[in-house]
């Protein structure tokens, strides 16, 4: 009795000061509110059991706090209950894709409580402690509860995230201790048919030993954000394994309670010898059971069926892929890196190494995630190298190591040193573009989970590797776009520097020549000054020209008007024909931008226009302004285009309809472009075409509105 | 016989100057521009014109030179045009003489030789029948 005091007052006063303690400061967390009464009422009901104890209300008596006390067990529990719901109310929050199997499990078994204790008021009418609580629907009441308040404690535990569960843990194995230890005394009360003294005595003492764990809890997780949603808590797949694991023990025990009672009331003399061989073969066929990998993988084979239809969750799982693959370029972290790691999550692997295709043929390493580091070079001739690319299939090593056959049997193959020697490597996954191997992925085995690996693993992750193998494909081309871009300049500098240079050569080895034959003639030597004058002109401007690069666009504001009007006057003294009409319906259309380059772009336009049109058609050239822009149409009375043609064809470099280079378009579009404007073409076969090009106003320029309209052909 | 008359194009100074003076059996006449090259060619219809490609206000690239060229010949395309550029790219040699250029000569420019190809040309173009 006095052990009982002790035990059970610890109890009290240690949840009595957590219950407290939790309603201090804010209270709108429900899970935190629900815990400071989950502790109370563990408080009242130990101060109950203590004060019974103390006070001669024995178990065996019969009082009515007897009675309460009872009751207040079972709200204890379903205030604990509550608190857990509370805690998986969350993790609903969290995610949606939660089975419906646990919401109707859960929602059942707070009904369940709430029905026991309506039970137990009925039973209260009578009888002593020990027929109530020993009564058997009671006490399969409180296994259930025990195996309940496990299960969901469990999967508390299994689902908080990694960085949460450093400090949630103490909370999770505190709870479940608790529920577990009732569990062992409920059984035992089930199995004997009496509540076992030492055992009850030592429940107090137990619950005490809770108290510090939770507080240890609540210390490493200060901001007590249970109820937030900042807690990423959500259900695993695996865990419904483990949860069904337990469900099913908690049923066995329950058999086996049900057939040990059986033995020893029909069992006569033998009563007590038929339960211990009974309860020893029970055990021994659990033990079996438990420890048996066969029969555990088909049970999870067949939660994988019944539960759910794939051991993945597809969508979640894409959405992570993409998520890690496509991070934000502020991101630290490289594609390749990413790469590895989006692999790598999917099977909780520490770490990896991603080896990928050379221009020179060969594999070689690339990067690498928490893998020591190595330099590797595989042949694209090698047997390992043309497995995964014809095969393209994911190589488990254990797998390998087990049974090469299975992969021999699809073609030779020979695991590289380098990754046999790595005691860690696991899987290597084909990183796959279309029917060619980019590269592959080595990854390492987790030491944290006992993972098995089967088809769907090894469909996701090769899914997952023709992904991964696309993004670093667009990343590969996009790095040699800009080399060849890089190199397109380097060759437009050098043409142009080559150009230059045979013009100075041509021009003074011309006065060189031509100084043998004209040197007592001043009017040469005039002309000779001059040209050497030229070319050191021609020098200076090369050497500026190296010295700003490729990109020397001489920027100046422009007046369009202006700038057609002297276009269109060297067309018409070119003599092609229609001559355009300028019609300036701004006056002073400013746009900054080099001016001959300009020049060029817009003669091309026009020149189009004269090639599609008849010499009896007409081309109008109009200048104007349209918001921020300035707006040059160039509309002809040709021949016109189709839409597939300015679909297909008109902006691609070397389409012409008039059997030319066709450059034309496409580079006036660049330009445009370059400049932020952009160019629109409307066209009706047969009829005619307008081309628009949009260019920015120049920031300062004043529009007037006269409408200004040249016609050429009267000029001249 | 008055000298048989050459357009010359080029948008360098220098090069005109001394092709002037280099080519002194010629009646030379220049033009720096496509523009400024079809009216010196309608007022003076030369036999041969030496034709750099590059010219303003595209004097990079060569659709000035080609469309000079084009305009020239849709004129009279009896006219011996010689290409004349100092552009690496082999590719306009050959679109040159497919539009109908007499001949593709590679700056940097040298007299004499260039002397000979015009005879040539010159010789070619008596050849020709004249519309």
């Amino acid at each position: 009795m006095f052990i009982e005091i002790i035990s059970f007052g610890s109890s009290t006063v240690l949840f009595l000061i957590l219950g407290l303690v939790m309603l201090t400061g804010r209270r709108d967390n429900l899970p935190k509110l629900m815990l400071a009464m989950a502790s109370l009422a563990s408080a009242l009901w130990s101060g109950s059991v203590t004060y019974q104890a103390a006070y001669g209300a024995t178990l065996g008596g019969e009082s009515y706090l007897l009675e309460s006390t009872l009751l207040l067990e079972l709200f204890r529990s379903l205030a604990w209950f509550a608190f857990l719901l509370a805690m998986l109310r969350t993790a609903y929050k969290a995610s949606d894709q939660v089975n419906k199997h646990f919401k109707i499990t859960f929602a059942g078994l707070s009904v369940f409580v709430v029905g026991l204790m309506l039970l137990v008021l009925y039973r209260v009418s009578g009888g002593s402690y020990f027929e109530i609580i020993a009564g058997n629907d009671v006490l399969i009441g409180h296994l259930l509860i025990s195996i309940g308040g496990i299960v969901i404690v469990e999967q508390l535990y299994r689902n908080t995230s990694d960085e949460h569960r450093w400090a949630l843990k103490y909370l999770w194995i505190g709870i479940g201790g608790m529920f577990a230890y009732d569990f062992y005394l409920y059984s035992d009360a089930f199995l004997f048919q009496r509540i076992d003294n030492e055992l009850w005595n030592a429940r107090g003492f137990i619950h005490a030993m809770v108290v510090p764990l939770i507080a240890v809890a609540i210390k490493r997780e200060m901001q007590w954000s249970l109820g937030d949603d900042s807690i990423d808590i959500f259900l695993s797949r695996r865990l419904v394994f483990h949860t069904t694991a337990l469900l099913a023990s908690g049923a066995y025990l329950i058999f086996i309670g049900f057939g040990g009672y059986y033995v020893r009331d029909m069992g006569g003399d033998w009563g007590v010898v038929a339960q211990a061989t009974f309860l020893f073969a029970a055990v021994m066929i659990l033990a079996v059971f438990i420890f048996s990998g066969q029969i555990r993988a088909r049970l999870r084979v067949m939660i994988d069926k019944h539960f759910f239809h794939y051991k993945y969750d597809y969508r979640e799982e894409w959405l992570r892929i993409i998520r890690t693959l496509s991070a934000d370029s502020n991101s630290s972290l490289s594609l390749h890196l990413r790469s590895i790691r989006s692999l790598a999550q999917i099977i909780d692997s520490p770490g990896g190494l991603l080896v990928m295709e050379r221009e020179n043929g060969f594999y070689e390493s690339d990067e690498r995630w928490n893998y020591d580091a190595i330099s590797v070079r595989e042949s694209s001739d090698s047997s390992f190298i043309r497995f995964l690319a014809e095969q393209q299939f994911v190589i488990s090593l254990d797998e390998f190591e087990k049974d090469p056959d299975m992969y021999t049997r699809l073609g030779p193959l020979e695991i590289p040193e380098w990754i046999l020697n790595n005691k860690q490597a696991w899987l290597v996954v084909p990183l796959m573009l279309q029917d060619h191997l980019l590269g592959f992925v080595v990854l390492l085995r987790s030491p944290a989970h006992e993972r098995y690996f089967n088809w769907e693993d090894s469909d996701l992750l090769k899914t997952a590797g023709r992904q991964a193998a696309s993004h670093l494909a667009q990343y590969e081309a996009v790095q040699a776009l800009v080399s060849a871009k890089r190199f397109e300049e380097v060759n437009k500098l050098s043409a142009f520097i080559v150009h230059d240079i045979k013009n100075m050569v041509g021009q003074l080895s011309m006065v060189v020549s031509n100084a043998a034959k004209h040197r007592n003639n001043p009017m040469f030597i005039d002309d000779a000054i001059i040209t050497v004058e030229n070319s050191v002109n021609k020098m200076n401007k090369l050497l500026q020209r190296l010295r700003e690069g490729t990109d020397n666009d001489n920027f100046t504001s422009i007046c369009l008007c202006k700038l057609l009007e002297e276009n269109l006057r060297n067309c018409s003294r070119a003599g092609a024909l229609p001559i355009p009409v300028l019609n300036c319906v701004n006056q002073n259309v400013m746009v900054t931008a080099d001016r001959d380059r300009m020049s060029v772009n817009l003669a091309h336009i026009i020149q189009n226009a004269q090639d599609a049109t008849d010499d009896s058609g007409s081309i109008i050239v109009r200048v104007r302004t349209q918001g921020k822009f300035a707006v040059v149409e160039v509309e002809d009375t040709g021949v016109g285009m189709d839409e597939a043609f300015i679909h297909d064809k008109l902006f691609q470099p070397f389409e012409s309809t008039k059997g030319t280079m066709g450059i034309g378009v496409f580079q006036v579009r660049e330009y445009v472009n370059k400049l932020n404007g952009h160019l629109d073409v409307e066209s009706v076969l047969g009829k005619g075409t307008v081309f628009r090009l949009h260019i920015p106003l120049s920031p300062s320029q004043e529009v007037t509105q006269n409408p200004h309209v040249v016609h050429l052909n009267e000029r001249n | 016989m008055a000298n048989p008359k050459i357009l010359i194009v080029d948008d360098d100074k220098g090069i005109r100057t001394q092709l002037k003076w280099g080519l002194d059996g010629f009646d030379v006449i220049t033009a720096d521009s496509r523009a400024n090259a079809l009216e010196q060619f309608r007022l003076h219809h030369p036999p041969l014109v030496t034709l750099d490609l590059g010219l303003p206000p595209d004097a990079e690239g060569t659709t000035e030179g080609f469309a000079t060229l084009q305009e020239i010949l849709k004129k009279a395309p009896e006219t011996k045009v010689v290409i004349v550029s100092g552009s690496e790219d082999a590719g306009n040699s050959e679109k040159a003489k497919s539009q109908g250029a007499f001949d593709f000569y590679p700056k940097p420019l040298e007299i004499e030789s260039l002397q000979r190809l015009i005879r040539k040309a010159l010789a070619d173009y008596q050849m020709t029948p004249q519309k």
